[in-house]
């Protein structure tokens, strides 16, 4: 008797589960259609920069005319980072969409082409500049496809000058597609952007000619190179975005292009790995010295940025 | 109660991604019922990681990823197949070396792309918030197929499940259904690893067939169990990893997982209870 | 009534690839007649059973089940093997156990109707197990299960019958159910191959016996067979006692055992 009550319970039980289950999901479903309420338009315009250095020049020429996200959270690699559910909602309802192009955005490559695709206004920064590519002899011939002379450079934001262009395309683009008048913030800019340009170069003219030489950790010092007159002599990653690795190929020839080019120091960035670049120093001699590349210092300005730049290398190689 | 429902109702991408999560559940509840009935678990997880290969390769080249993996998993299932053929011998220790060698041989054929820790992070982890209507098209189609062959299959699968002998004299070649199965999973696998990953995709085969398993008496129970707990995991991590900004397919795979868990403590606990109301009832 | 033979052997070799287990086997089944394979472990007769019903490749010689191939007839034998695979993660009722039975005559499409379920339950009932319809075979007893699987060799409705040492876990209403279905089969006319430990009710029930020991030993009619030399032969030690609850032991048990059971040696 006993064990038919138990029995009977048991049975009981687990029809019991089963409705409390469904009727669990039954007040979910209803609840959510219920409280569905219609999204509001907010009248500000929303505007997302994929990274936080071209983040920062384009909050300082909008100012509070429009809300300026950023994507890539600052001192993340923008070469890999992947955006999440919410910031791919962002990129999907902003009223304009920044990025800097030329596969800088690795990790959000599928996003942007969607948002594209569904028809989300983009201004792509590399449209505005004269576009560097791979030069003979930069990098190691390590036989990658993408370190053929002639491939693109993305770095174009080490050039304060190549801002400059990108400042005055975007005014147009904002006064043209959202109806927003920066003009006044854009001359600014500009001629904020040429004193850096100067100031840089002055910075830099404490280095003797001999010892313009750069080693980076990946191709990133391209734009900055061409722009004050160095050498770039070869990278330890060999490519121009952070995600290869390294061979013991490509160390062996850095480390010979290192000796017979009598480079006074590497320089190493976000993404390269610190024992390899230890390696090197080692086993040549050199000083190595750490350069942020692809992230804004405490202020949050690109001005400081290049400032810190500059300062570094030249301190490491006058 | 708003914040079950917006992001899917106001994001196209999030529909999208359940949309082509409960394809996958339902396709993982019908071949994980069977890895688990047949305890083809071992050789599940070989399959899953057996495709990165094919999918690098597909990567790197330009085609499709599913297409890759499909060429993966033929000729992982081949592998497993010439292998568990020649020895007498337990094969594990065999299928376990070739799977790490075709993981191996994956990575090292996706280290040439140019973005490597991204694209072996989207095989490895999937990419469900970038799902298209194609890849969803496909799932249809290959969700269609499983059912298909489960609902034709159905007799020799549940005789091979519990006695492969019988299955035989019964006129139903043990061999053939064996690697119709085979053939199942790694149709599952293939479709599925764009969702949750192929590191993960093992968990959505497992995991909601092993709890089905713990909560059903018959097979047929067993399945829609299983379906409902992949529906769930994937509604409620996918609205997990939104709101608190996470790895979408981990939060999918974690969901499940806990599902799992506490449907094995309630049975625990319930058995517990039954057998003390038992021993009280004969004491 | 069907003259030929259902089961025919010539000369037959059994084993596997690496090696002969019993060799020149020849004995024929007509309908409605039932042959015992006596034996210990070992001795070959499991691996006749799986020749007979084609899990096994004949070495040498020939076997044919009703005039055919071993295997080439699905429908009208039911094999019931000593051992189960895994079987017990699996949610099963016994029903569905039962009730895989009936799929050899439906193969892959034919639909099961009300009369499949009548033969279902009428099987149950013979093993008396129908009121464990639902239950989960992982919660049943040994002796349960047993039944459950041969209440799933009766609803098959074979014309052939291999079973190996169907009576094993049974407890005492299971077995005298199991012999009363036996008997109703065999006068059904259906034919049975069983292997078996027991040298007195199964046998008793049979046309022939055939005892193996690596090789056929003898090969006759239960009175004919099971004499005190040939049980010396196939097992290697033949017990007196009472002639209700005699135990046959295999050579493998040991002394303690014979101790136990208080078996003596023959008196000579």
């Amino acid at each position: 008797m006993a064990n038919r009550l138990a029995g009977l319970a048991s049975t009981v039980l687990r029809i019991r589960d089963k409705y409390i289950l469904v009727s669990m999901l039954l007040a979910l479903v209803l609840a959510g259609t219920l409280s569905c309420q219609p999204s509001s338009s907010s009248p500000t315009k929303s505007i997302v920069v994929t990274y936080s250095i071209l983040g920062s020049i384009v909050k300082e020429l909008v100012g509070d005319k429009a809300t300026v996200t950023v994507s890539v959270p600052n001192g993340l690699d923008p070469h890999e980072w992947e955006p999440s559910a919410k910031d791919i909602e962002a990129i999907n309802k902003a009223d304009l969409v920044i990025e800097n192009g030329l596969g800088l955005e690795g990790g959000m490559e599928k996003t942007l082409q969607a948002a594209r695709d569904s028809g989300v206004k983009f201004f792509t920064a590399s449209d505005y500049i004269t576009v560097r590519h791979v030069g003979p002899g930069e990098g190691t011939s390590s036989g990658d496809p993408d370190q053929v002379v002639g491939a693109p450079d993305p770095h174009l934001w080490m050039d304060p000058i190549a801002m400059k262009g990108v400042v005055s395309g975007l005014a147009s683009v904002l006064m043209q597609d959202l109806n927003l008048d920066v003009s006044s913030q854009a001359a600014d800019l500009e001629n904020r952007l040429d004193s850096l340009n100067a100031e840089v170069a002055q910075t830099v003219a404490a280095i003797p000619q001999e010892n313009r030489k750069l080693v980076t950790g990946h191709e990133s010092m391209g734009y900055f190179a061409q722009r004050y007159g160095f050498k770039l002599v070869g990278v330890i990653i060999p490519s121009l975005s952070t995600q290869a690795e390294v061979s013991a190929a490509n160390l062996a020839e850095l480390k010979k292009a290192i000796k017979d080019n009598q480079v006074k120091a590497i320089f190493t960035e976000l993404g390269t790995s610190p024992a390899v670049a230890k390696v090197i120093g080692d086993e040549t001699g050199v000083k190595v010295v750490e350069l942020t590349t692809h992230a804004l210092p405490g202020d949050g300005s690109y001005f400081t940025f290049l400032r810190n730049i500059a300062g570094v290398i030249t301190n490491a190689l006058k | 109660m708003d914040w079950l429902v917006t992001p899917f109702s106001s994001n196209g991408f999030m529909l999208h991604a359940l949309i082509a999560g409960v394809l996958v559940s339902i396709a993982c509840a019908i071949a994980g019922t069977f890895v688990i009935l047949r305890g083809l678990a071992f050789i599940g997880d070989a399959l899953a990681h057996g495709v990165l290969p094919g999918i690098a390769v597909a990567i790197l080249v330009g085609f499709p990823g599913i297409l890759g993996a499909a060429i993966g998993a033929a000729a992982m299932v081949g592998g497993i197949t010439l292998i568990t053929q020649r020895s007498r011998l337990s094969s594990d220790t065999a299928i376990g070396l070739l799977f790490i060698g075709m993981l191996s041989l994956g990575v090292v054929i996706v280290s040439r792309s140019n973005s490597f820790s991204g694209d072996l992070t989207r095989i490895l982890f999937g990419e469900i918030l970038g799902i298209g209507i194609p890849s969803i098209l496909i799932q249809l189609a290959a969700t269609i197929v499983i059912a298909a062959l489960a609902i034709i299959c159905a007799r020799p699968f549940l005789l091979l499940s519990f006695d492969p002998e019988q299955a035989e004299v019964a006129g139903f070649s043990s061999r053939l259904y064996h690697n119709i199965m085979l053939f199942m999973i790694a149709i599952t696998v293939i479709v599925s690893f764009q969702t949750v990953g192929t590191l993960l995709v093992f968990g959505m085969l497992i995991a909601p067939a092993g709890a089905g398993a713990l909560m059903a008496r018959r097979i047929e129970v067993m399945m829609l169990w299983a379906m409902l707990f992949g529906v769930l995991s994937m509604y409620f991590g996918l609205l997990i990893s939104y709101h608190f900004n996470l790895a979408a397919g981990a939060s999918i795979v974690i969901v499940t997982v806990a599902i799992f868990f506490i449907v094995f403590i309630m049975q625990n606990l319930r058995s517990r209870r039954a057998v003390r109301q038992q021993e009280s009832a004969h004491g | 009534m069907d003259s030929a033979p259902y089961v025919q052997a010539k000369r037959l070799s059994i084993g596997y690839s690496n090696e002969v287990v019993v060799a020149d086997i020849s004995f024929e089944l007509r309908q409605g007649e039932a042959i015992a394979l006596i034996g210990t472990n070992g001795s070959g007769k499991s691996t006749l059973l799986k020749t007979i019903v084609g899990l096994l490749p004949p070495l040498r010689g020939e076997v044919a089940v009703f005039g055919m191939h071993p295997g080439s007839n699905p429908r009208r034998i039911a094999y019931l093997g000593q051992f189960h695979a895994s079987g017990f993660v699996l949610p099963l009722r016994a029903v569905d156990v039962v009730r895989m039975g009936r799929f050899p005559s439906h193969g892959l499409w034919r639909r099961m109707g009300r009369e499949d379920d009548e033969i279902v339950l009428s099987a149950m009932r013979a093993m008396g197990i129908e009121k464990l319809a639902e239950s989960p075979l992982r919660s049943l007893s040994g002796g349960q299960q047993q039944r459950t699987y041969l209440a799933q060799v009766l609803a098959h409705q074979a014309d052939l019958l291999i079973l190996d040492e169907p009576a094993a876990g049974l407890d005492a209403g299971g077995r005298e159910l199991y012999l009363q279905a036996i008997d109703n089969e065999l006068r059904r006319g259906v034919s049975i191959v069983m292997a078996t430990h027991d040298i007195q009710e199964e046998p008793a029930l049979c046309n022939q016996v055939m005892l193996l020991a690596r090789r056929v030993v003898a090969l006759g009619t239960p009175q004919q067979v099971l004499t005190h030399d040939t049980l010396l032969e196939t097992f290697g030690i033949v017990v007196f006692g009472d002639q209700r609850h005699v135990h046959v032991l295999e050579a493998t048990h040991g002394h303690d055992d014979k101790e136990r059971l208080g078996i003596n040696k023959p008196r000579s």
